[in-house]
This record gives C-alpha cells, sequence and structure tokens, in this order.
C-alpha cells in the first residue's frame, strides 16, 4: 500500500437477518482499494450488493445489518465501525454522497437553499449570508442556471437533471476527498446523463476528489472510471484497470456481461448469451397451436397497420389548486407497418412514444380527425362484438413493468389463459394444456404454470408476458419497453426469445424503447421522437449510423462510447 | 451468529423461488414472536365460544323476569342466591346475576358489531370498486357521499340516526353500518385506483373482458387486503360504539342488554360502592377489545412495509 | 390559492345545506312530530290543530324554506322543556364544551407528539414497548369506561377530585368559565383527562408511524450523508414532514372531541352542549336537537376548511403547483 490510498475494502462480509431464520449476505468476502482523485467503479447487476459497500462507508447501513468480517479505512480511520456521533466528521466532511434518484434525495417540504446551507453550515466555518453566498457559488459550479433564485425553490418544482446538479453542489460543498455516487444517472434522460456525468467529473478533478461510481451501466464505467470492480451476488468476480476488465474480461460471467450489453455499432444475430430452451415435444405443439391461425398475417408488401394523422392531447382537470390544463403528448405521426417486420420507436421519456401504441391497442382514445387501418378496415368501423373481439385477439402488448403486468392473484397458467376461458373459446383442461406448452416455448418448466406471479423473477414474468400475448395467436404485438426494468444479461435472454420467436411465427413488431442500442438490436426501421413529434425515420442501417436530424445525432453522441472489441 | 444458521447469497435467493406459503405459513410468520398478538387471539377464540355456549353457562336466564327476586338485589360478589345458586359475580338492583347477564350481554355486543361491520364492509368494498372502476358521476356521487360522512365523527352520526329513528338493536346496527361504510369505500378505492393503473388490468382490457370480469376477477382479490388488514380494528370498533350508545341510553333496549347497557345500570350504584354491577361487564367489554385490537395492531404492522422485518 | 378558498367555501356551503336537508327531513318527515307530541286522548281534530299550530300542514318544501329562513335569522324555535329560545340555551353552554374539549386537546399534543416521536426514533427500547402497549390499552377502553374508571379512582377511593358538575366559573367575555380559578379547575381536570386520553393514543400513533414511515425515505438518509447534526435532522427534516399530516387529524380531531364530548359530560354530568343533546334525545325536545345538530354541522364544516387551508399552507407540493 501506497501513502495515496484513500480507501481500503478489507475481507468485507455483510449479512441481513431475515424473517424466516436464515441470514442473507449481501457482501460476501469484498476488498477493495481507491486511491486520491482515483474513479473507481463498482459494477454488477441487481442484488449484486453494490450499495451495500457505499452505505458502510458512511455508516448508512440498515438497523439490522451485520457487518460479519472485515472493515472499511478511509485513510486511517476505520469507517465501518464508529460510534453514530463520529461520522458527523466523516459525512459530508470527508465523503461526499450522491443518491441514485435526485428526486427523493432532497426533502420535499424544505427549500433547496435550506438544504444546500445546512451542508455547509455543518461541515465548513461559514454561516448566514457567507454560507448562502458560497451555496450560489456552488450551485454555478455545478452549472445549475439562475441560482440565486433557485435557493427559495422546493424540489419538486425543479426537473431532475437540476436536483441531482444540487445534489452534487452539496456533496462537493466541503471539499471531501470522496465521493460516493450510488447510480448517480439512472433516473435521468440519456442526453441529461451525458452532461450531469460531465459535470460530476469536471468538479472532482478540480478538487482532486476521488470517486467510487456505483453503477449497473458498462457504457458509464468505460466513460469514467480508472479502475473497476466487477460484482455478482455479493461476490468479487473480477477487478483491474477499466480498459483491460471491459475489452479482455479473464471470468466467464464478465465475459457474458459484456456480450450481453446491446451494441450500436452493427446489428449482430443473437445474444451470446446462454439461456435454456424448453421441452421439444411442448415446444412444437405450442407453434403448432400458434400457427393455425385462420386470420392472414397481412399480404408481402402490403402495409399490415396504417397509422394516419395520429395526435393525442391530454387533458388535466382543473383540482383544487391547479387549473385545468392541456398536453399534447402526440402531434400528427403517420407511418405504415409492413407484415413480418419490426418497426422501432425510439426517444426519451415524454417523447410519447408509448402513448402512440397505447392508442393503436385502444387503450387511449386519440384525438379527432385520425385513421387507424389494419388489415386494410379502419379500426374506428369496428362494431359488432365479434369484429372487435377478432381484432382484440389479433393485436397485442408486452408490458414495460413485469411487476405489475400480471396478476399477482391467478397463477401464471391462469394469467395466460383466463382471457380465452371467459371468452368461452377454451375449455378448462385444454387451458391448462394450452399454458403449459406456452410455459415451455418462451422457456420455462410447464410445472411452474401453477405457481403465483410472486414466485418468478423479473425476466421470468416477462416470458409469462409473451406467453399470455401469444395465447391469443396475435399478428401483431406492440412491445411497450419490454426489458427497460431488467438486468442486461437477463434482457439479452429475453431479446434473444423475442427474435426467435418472431422468426418461428412471422409476428409483426411495434418496438418501443429508449434504447438506441437495444432498438439496433431488434428492428429493421425506426422512427425517432421528440416531444411528440416524429424528428426522423428510416432503416436503422441508414438513421442510427448517419442520421439526417441533429437530435439524433445528439441522443448517439450522449452515449457512453463502449468498445467492444473483446465482446466477441 | 451460530453456525446453525443458514447463509444465503442473492444468487441462491434468486434461484429459490419460493411456492405460494400456505395459511399455517403465513400465519406463522404474522404471529411468530408476538406473544401477546398470539395471546389476543387465544382470547377472542375464548370470548366466541362463550358468546356462543352462553345460555348453557350462564347459571341463570337473565332475560326470565319471573324468575328474579328483588330480594337477591344489589349482593355483592361470591353470594348465594334465594334459590341456593352461587352468584360468582354479584347481582345488580333486580336481583339479576351478573355472570349470567355478562354471558349473554357479550352475545348481543358481539353479534351487533360483527353483523354491521361485516355489511358495512361489504357495502363499502363494492361502493369503493365501483367508484373506481366507472369514474364520472358514479365516482362522484359515492365519493361526495364518502366526504359527507367523514366530516363527521361517527358517534354524533350515530346519535343522530338514533334521534331520527328512535333505539333498538337493529337501529343501532343500522347506525354501525352508516358509521363503517365509508372508510372502507374511501380506503378500496384508492387501492383500486392505483391498480387500475397497472398494466395488468391493461392485459385484461386488451383482452376484451368486460368490466363486470375485470371489476371481480382482477381488482376485487388485489383491492380487498388492506380492508382484511382494518377489519379487526373495525369489529373492536364497532363494539365500543354499540357500548357507548347503549351506555348513553339510546342503543339497546333494557329488555335485551349489552355490556354498555350493562355498564350503564351499575354506573348509578358506583358512588354508593357497589362497584361490581359495572366494573365486571366493563372489564369483560375492555379484555375483548384489547384482544382484538393487540391482534389488528400486529396485522398492521406486518401489512407496513416500513416496519415488516424491522422488529 | 384564492380561488381555492372560494371553492371550497362553496362546497362547504353546499355541504351545510345538504345537512340541513338531511336534518330536516330526519327530524319532521321520518319521524311525524304530530305523533310525537300528540297526547294519547287526542281527537283527529286536535291532532289537525297540532299539525297546523306546528305548520307541518304545509308543502314540504315550503316547510324546508321557513326552516332554512329561520335559522339563517338565528331562530332555532324554542325549547319544549326549557321554555326559552334554543340559540340562547346551547351558546350559553358551549363554552363549557369548548374549555374541556381545548384542554384534552393541548394535553393529548404536548403529551402525544413527544412520546410517539421518541418512540418512533427508538423502536427497539422498553419504554417504546411499554408505549407502545398502553396506547393499545387506551384505545381498547371506551371512552365512557375510562369515565367510571375516573370517577371511581379519584372521587370514590381516593376521594381527591369531585366527580361531577362544573364547580364554580369566572365570568369573562359574557361567558362563564371554569378555567379561571381553582374549583373550577379541578372540577374540569377528570373530564379533560377523560376526553385527553384518547387523543394522547392517537397522537403518538400518529407521530410514530410518520417518524417511522419519514425515517426511511431517501432523503433522511441523502440527509445524514451530509452529516448535519441528529439533533437538526429531526427538528427540520423529521417534524416538518409528520407535522403535515398532524395538523390535519388535529383539525378533525378536534371535530372529534366535541363529538365524543356528548359521552364525557354524560359521565361527569359537566352542563355542556354534549350533555344537553343527549338530555333533549331522552326527553324528545326536538328544536334543541334540530338545533345541536345543525350548529354542529356549521362548526365541523368550519374547521375542516381551515384544516384544508392550512395543510395546503404547509405542504409547499400542494402550494406551489
Amino acid at each position: 500500500m501506497t501513502d495515496n490510498t484513500l480507501i481500503k475494502v478489507e475481507n468485507l462480509t455483510i449479512e441481513y437477518p431475515m424473517a424466516d431464520g436464515e441470514v442473507f449476505r449481501a457482501i460476501d468476502n469484498f476488498s477493495m482499494y481507491v486511491n486520491r482523485g482515483q474513479i473507481v467503479g463498482v459494477v454488477g447487476e441487481s442484488g449484486a450488493g453494490k450499495s451495500t459497500i457505499g452505505k458502510a462507508t458512511l455508516g448508512l447501513l440498515d438497523e439490522n445489518a451485520i457487518i460479519d468480517t472485515g472493515s472499511v479505512f478511509l485513510e486511517e480511520t476505520m469507517v465501518s465501525h464508529l460510534e453514530e456521533h463520529h461520522y458527523a466528521q466523516v459525512r459530508g466532511n470527508r465523503v461526499g454522497y450522491i443518491y441514485q434518484n435526485p428526486m427523493t434525495a432532497l426533502n420535499p417540504v424544505l427549500t433547496i437553499g435550506e438544504q444546500i446551507v445546512e451542508a455547509i453550515e455543518a461541515n465548513t466555518d461559514l454561516r448566514g449570508s457567507d454560507a448562502r453566498n458560497y451555496a450560489i457559488d456552488l450551485l454555478t459550479q455545478a452549472e445549475v442556471p439562475l441560482p440565486e433564485e433557485r435557493l427559495d425553490k422546493y424540489p419538486h418544482q425543479l426537473s431532475g437533471g437540476l436536483c441531482q446538479r444540487i445534489v452534487f453542489a452539496i456533496a462537493i460543498s466541503a471539499k471531501p476527498d470522496l465521493i460516493i455516487a450510488d447510480e448517480p444517472t439512472t433516473a435521468l434522460d440519456v442526453t441529461v446523463q451525458k452532461a450531469v456525468l460531465d459535470t460530476l467529473v469536471r468538479l472532482t478533478r478540480q478538487e482532486n476528489i476521488a470517486i467510487i461510481l456505483i453503477t449497473h451501466d458498462m457504457g458509464v464505467v468505460a466513460e469514467m472510471c480508472d479502475h473497476v470492480y466487477v460484482l455478482r451476488h455479493g461476490k468479487l468476480v473480477e477487478s483491474g484497470p477499466t480498459e483491460e476488465v471491459l475489452q479482455r474480461p479473464t471470468q466467464s460471467y464478465s465475459r457474458e456481461l459484456m456480450a450481453a450489453i446491446p451494441r450500436i455499432d452493427h446489428k449482430i444475430e443473437r445474444f451470446a448469451v446462454p439461456g435454456g430452451l424448453g421441452q421439444a415435444g411442448d415446444r412444437e405443439r405450442a407453434i403448432a397451436y400458434l400457427m393455425d391461425r385462420k386470420s392472414d398475417a397481412g399480404v408481402e408488401g402490403q402495409p399490415l397497420l396504417q397509422v394516419r394523422n395520429l395526435s393525442k392531447t391530454f387533458q388535466t382537470k382543473a383540482t383544487a389548486l391547479k387549473s385545468a390544463s392541456s398536453f399534447k403528448a402526440v402531434s400528427d405521426v403517420s407511418f405504415d407497418v409492413f407484415p413480418g417486420e419490426t418497426l422501432g420507436i425510439v426517444g426519451e421519456s415524454g417523447s410519447g412514444k408509448s402513448t402512440i401504441g397505447r392508442m393503436i391497442l385502444g387503450l387511449h382514445q386519440p384525438d379527432e380527425g385520425h385513421e387507424i387501418i389494419y388489415r386494410g378496415r379502419n379500426i374506428a368501423d369496428l362494431t359488432s362484438r365479434q369484429d372487435k373481439l377478432e381484432h382484440r385477439k389479433s393485436l397485442q402488448c408486452i408490458f414495460q413493468d413485469p411487476y405489475s403486468s400480471l396478476n399477482p392473484r391467478m397463477t401464471a397458467g391462469e394469467n395466460i389463459t383466463y382471457p380465452l376461458t371467459a371468452h368461452g373459446l377454451l375449455d378448462r383442461s385444454a387451458a391448462r394444456q394450452l399454458a403449459g406448452d406456452l410455459m415451455e416455448l418462451v422457456g420455462l418448466p410447464r410445472a411452474s404454470a401453477r405457481k403465483m406471479p410472486h414466485a418468478f423473477s423479473g425476466g421470468e414474468r416477462q416470458r409469462i408476458g409473451i406467453a399470455r400475448a401469444l395465447s391469443f395467436r396475435p399478428d401483431f404485438i406492440f412491445c411497450d419497453e419490454p426489458t427497460s426494468a431488467l438486468d442486461v444479461t437477463v434482457q439479452a435472454q429475453l431479446l434473444n426469445l423475442m427474435k426467435d420467436l418472431q422468426d418461428q411465427l412471422g409476428l409483426t413488431l411495434l418496438f418501443v424503447s429508449h434504447d438506441l442500442a437495444v432498438v439496433r438490436q431488434m428492428c429493421d426501421r425506426v422512427m425517432v421522437m421528440k416531444a411528440g413529434e416524429v424528428v426522423e425515420a428510416g432503416p436503422c442501417d441508414k438513421v442510427l449510423v448517419t442520421p439526417d436530424a441533429p437530435y439524433t445525432q445528439g441522443l448517439l453522441d450522449a452515449m457512453p462510447k463502449f468498445s467492444f472489441a473483446a465482446a466477441q | 451468529m451460530s453456525t446453525e444458521t443458514t447463509t444465503v447469497d442473492a444468487g441462491t435467493l434468486a434461484d429459490r423461488k419460493s411456492e405460494e406459503p400456505t395459511f399455517t405459513e403465513k400465519f406463522w410468520k404474522i404471529f411468530r414472536g408476538h406473544p401477546g398478538a398470539l395471546a389476543g387471539l387465544v382470547g377472542i377464540f375464548i370470548f366466541l365460544l362463550l358468546a356462543i355456549f352462553a345460555p348453557l353457562l350462564a347459571p341463570q336466564n337473565p332475560y326470565d323476569q319471573m324468575r328474579l327476586d328483588i330480594l337477591d338485589g344489589l349482593l355483592p360478589p361470591g353470594s348465594r342466591l334465594g334459590d341456593g345458586t352461587l352468584s360468582l359475580l354479584g347481582t345488580d338492583a333486580l336481583g339479576r346475576d351478573i355472570l349470567s347477564a355478562v354471558l349473554f350481554g357479550l352475545r348481543i355486543s358481539m353479534v351487533v358489531a360483527l353483523v354491521a361491520v361485516i355489511i358495512g364492509s361489504a357495502i363499502g368494498i363494492f361502493m369503493g370498486l365501483l367508484a373506481a372502476m366507472k369514474g364520472g358521476w358514479v365516482e362522484t356521487v359515492v365519493m361526495r357521499l364518502v366526504d359527507l360522512k367523514m366530516s363527521f365523527p361517527g358517534i354524533l352520526l350515530a346519535l343522530m340516526v338514533l334521534a331520527v329513528f328512535g333505539t333498538g338493536i337493529d337501529k343501532v346496527i343500522i347506525a354501525l353500518i352508516i358509521g363503517a361504510w365509508a372508510a372502507e369505500a374511501r380506503l378500496v378505492r384508492g387501492v383500486a385506483m392505483s391498480e387500475l393503473k397497472k398494466e395488468y388490468i391493461d392485459s385484461a382490457r386488451l383482452a376484451g373482458l368486460s368490466d363486470t370480469k375485470i371489476m371481480w376477477r382482477y381488482l376485487f382479490p388485489n383491492s380487498i387486503s388492506p380492508v382484511l388488514v382494518v377489519l379487526p380494528m373495525s369489529i373492536s370498533g364497532a363494539i365500543g360504539a354499540e357500548a357507548t350508545l347503549s351506555f348513553l341510553g339510546v342503543g339497546v333496549p333494557i329488555t335485551e342488554p349489552s355490556l354498555g347497557l350493562l355498564i350503564a345500570n351499575g354506573n348509578d350504584y358506583i358512588l354508593s360502592g357497589k362497584w361490581w354491577i359495572s366494573i365486571f361487564p366493563g372489564l369483560v367489554l375492555v379484555t375483548l377489545v384489547l384482544c382484538i385490537n393487540v391482534v389488528a395492531d400486529r396485522l398492521r404492522d406486518h401489512s407496513n412495509p416500513y416496519l415488516r422485518g424491522k422488529d | 390559492m384564492l380561488n381555492f378558498i372560494l371553492k371550497r367555501l362553496g362546497q362547504s356551503a353546499v355541504l351545510v345545506l345538504i345537512m340541513s336537508a338531511l336534518v330536516f327531513i330526519g327530524m319532521y318527515v321520518v319521524s311525524d312530530p304530530v305523533a310525537v307530541l300528540a297526547g294519547e286522548d287526542f281527537t283527529d281534530e286536535d291532532r289537525a290543530a297540532l299539525a297546523r299550530e306546528l305548520g307541518v300542514d304545509r308543502p314540504l318544501v315550503v316547510q324546508y324554506l321557513s326552516f332554512l329562513g329561520n335559522i339563517s335569522k338565528g331562530d332555532f324555535g324554542t325549547s319544549f322543556v326549557y321554555n326559552r329560545p334554543v340559540l340562547e340555551l346551547i351558546l350559553e353552554r358551549l363554552p363549557a364544551t369548548l374549555e374541556v374539549a381545548f384542554m384534552a386537546m393541548f394535553i393529548g399534543l404536548v403529551v402525544g407528539i413527544p412520546l410517539g416521536v421518541y418512540s418512533g426514533l427508538n423502536q427497539k427500547k422498553p419504554a417504546t414497548k411499554l408505549t407502545s402497549f398502553l396506547t393499545t390499552v387506551g384505545y381498547s377502553v371506551p371512552n365512557f369506561w375510562q369515565g367510571v374508571l375516573l370517577i371511581m379512582l379519584f372521587a370514590v377511593w381516593l376521594q381527591v377530585l369531585p366527580a361531577s358538575g362544573r364547580g364554580d366559573t369566572t365570568r369573562l367575555f359574557s361567558a362563564d368559565w371554569s378555567l379561571f380559578n381553582l374549583d373550577g379547575l379541578s372540577h374540569m381536570i377528570l373530564p379533560a383527562l377523560n376526553l385527553a386520553i384518547y387523543t394522547i393514543c392517537l397522537q403518538t400513533r400518529l407521530a410514530r408511524s410518520g417518524t417511522q414511515e419519514v425515517m426511511y425515505q431517501d432523503y433522511m438518509t441523502f440527509a445524514r450523508a451530509k452529516g448535519i447534526s441528529r439533533d437538526r435532522l429531526i427538528r427540520r427534516h423529521l417534524v416538518r414532514n409528520i407535522l403535515i399530516p398532524i395538523v390535519t387529524i388535529t383539525g378533525l380531531q378536534l371535530g372529534a372531541l366535541i363529538a365524543f364530548a356528548t359521552v364525557t359530560e354524560t359521565v361527569f354530568s359537566w352542563p355542556g352542549i354534549g350533555k344537553l343533546l343527549l338530555d333533549s334525545i331522552h326527553s324528545s325536545d326536538r328544536p334543541v336537537v334540530v338545533a345541536y345538530l345543525i350548529l354542529i354541522t356549521l362548526m365541523f364544516v368550519t374547521i375542516n376548511f381551515i384544516v384544508d387551508v392550512l395543510y395546503a399552507l404547509l405542504d409547499p407540493r400542494i402550494r406551489y403547483t
């Protein structure tokens, strides 16, 4: 160890007692070192125990956490085992902390000014108007426009990006030696992400502040970190200089992790991640069922779906303190989708991309003056019960949030087939058979159809969601950010599954995502949306490589750069 | 850490997909390590048995005016009645055996509260679901009714109802139902509104299911658990409210006295030192309500994510 | 903000109108006043005469409007029992109820909130477990029986405090108060305590669950990470957040206390409006019951209105949107 070592984590093991008397080991015999001024990444998927390390350094672990072995040293101080009142000299003073979600990190009932000034007064000798002036100075450094005005605002009046900059200002106020940044940009849009990260790096480089950057995002690590530690299930998998670990991972998990990252530069057939398939017999039976649809899947060269002049204005009702207002989520969007292709819609949050799909599905009522023509018929003309039901069955959806898209009070099997039995299309035993077959088709054991949703992981629930959509034998599936809530390796497996199913069943997909790289891997054509309008549309090979619109170029530039030399 | 404790990491935790816990497992999860709540549960069970078998257990039929002897009046606990029966808890001014009166009173108190809460909650759940599901004017009407109800303390509303309709067991039940439904309706609507935003409801709509099917198969089972959690609290509240009304003399009739009315009858004798007439029914009432409330507290704490696993 | 206040005022007015209609229907339509007042030896003609005298032979709408008209003039009629204007009767007894209710509220807040915050911060301490048990017991003992026990303990056994009545009163602002002299105060202790027990339990629980909930919020962890003192963390970050629900409930609780005063006043023979209401129900003194219900509605609507405005003022998320 050189004198330059700032943080020394040695053989740290942290456990949480669980309700049933067992012990959950969040961090298992983990060691790491951070030098002054160094930026160190701690990466891993959910459940890797990343955040626990940061909290242990500041004594912010949950009350019931037990540090079983090991310790964290900040130079000579053993910061993992201090008395609560001794942390005053560490927190804020020597170690700053940046929280994942800036909107929840700031107290909603106190002004921004009070929250910055109290941090300044707690950790420096400045008081009163001096502290206030320093707060304005800090906000200016953190590139918060109109800093003086912002001091009197409340957090909910500012955007997420601004709130995160304010959190930065608080974290650096005492010029600490170290900042622990726990997923600092996860809650932000990609274009904001980049600017905010740039600010953070600039602020810390100025003062030679070290950073422990906790993240799941390899791109961010590649761009920012000098050194990286890869964690899985609380254990260290691999560590080393960032270049080395990312380019030449030595462990199979790291290799898998790198291979699972969707790449923007060119489209690959499948992700090189392991993913099991179900029982062959059951799969074939499921595919036979799915192929046996009465409707035609559309004529080659003729659009399956035509959307013309689609707009949506949301009216907010007048409430106690707010007068009524309207917000145009989608304005005048037109496009075609051809049989068997995948059309991507990409944009940041609030760009209206999901709203388009929901209008096509009939979950939102579009504004007047639009036309949605599906298989040559305007869907507004569907009036008979039979027509409507056939239409419903032909258009299905894979939802975004695996934790809310299944009915928690029905088994996985019932979730898949209840609507069919409720419509009288299947009897109970046929439904059970079909549910099992579809479970195998999406890579889950058929016996698990009897389990309730809470017994499945997020990725597995998404598979059940896919099985449910398929049960109707649809021709067209709207995929509403189907992998945005999933870890990157799980995402890769799921995207592989969707590609396979599309190949076998000739499905037409409308694929909405905020992730340009995912769209690049999944889609033939893409529409880029911004604030409800289509900025640019065309083949992925064109739009995502040499875009015409400056906005698209901006999105591409904002993506963290990641070299894939080793990922093959 | 003892060596027998199993240690798991996030990987094995994720692999170990639990089966739906059985009722017994759920039960132990809630009550293990909480002897107070468990004792409360046992207490409730005993009170239920006492109420059900009151006619078999009571030494005397307190409603049989013919068998009461005024000469037995105001005997202290442990006295013998004229006919030789032991009066364990003493007698009241009419010569009625307190133990017998309490057992029968317990019965009336429990029946009134249970009937009122069950009907009230059913109405509340239905109204809440309907308001959330239908929206529009249905919701406006239901929620304005709830607001109207909630602007008044229950006791006052019950007094109003009883002042208008007069007294009697059926009137008390009506008054308690009017007091009970609104809170449940508001609770259910709140939960149902947030459930309605979830994607599984969208999936049901996409499947072309009718509103009725969505309401009963999707919304209902996912919206009632908060009501079930507060149900014991509602029951103990109703028992207390009925007792209060009867104590004030606007509840159950004198011919079928509940615990509250028995306490009121004894109240006049407190200053003259005849404490047993009022105290025994009071003790039973308090013990019953306490038993229900410790169970209710446990259920509520268990369902509160901020507390789960913290104690 | 002004818009909001006007809107809430309008809603309050509608609520009062609806309640007045309900009370009217309940008292004059559902139960027939003629049947209540008529003696057993009344002939049909006597009944008709009585109906005319009471004005109940007129169409319902006319009756309701004249009922409203009289009320707006402050004319609630004359008590059958006391033979005095009802409004006078109620206003005379209002101070007794108000002073005991406010006293109870004061005790409840001063004891309950600190106890609740302490319990929320120290979940594992024995004092917390004891507090938690005591609040459950406090909740479980019905108000009236608490009163009975208090009388038994302090008036019958210890004989240190009077069991009933109001004691000496002091005349202030043209009303009589027990609060300002020793004898009156000694009479007030038991009823105020009786009413306060429930408030203490409620406030303790509210402050405790609020504290527990707020303590696990991200902004509390972040505030700790900033290195501010524990004292400041509790005073500014915690208390400001739990104050919002507490203010709401406290306002509504004041209404509940006035309602529950009916029970306490009956137990302690405290001559407030609650006891007046019960006596009037028992003696079928209809004008008093009607006037009480209308006035209490007005009072509640006013309290709810103030609470709503206060809530909006306290929570910047509502204030600035």
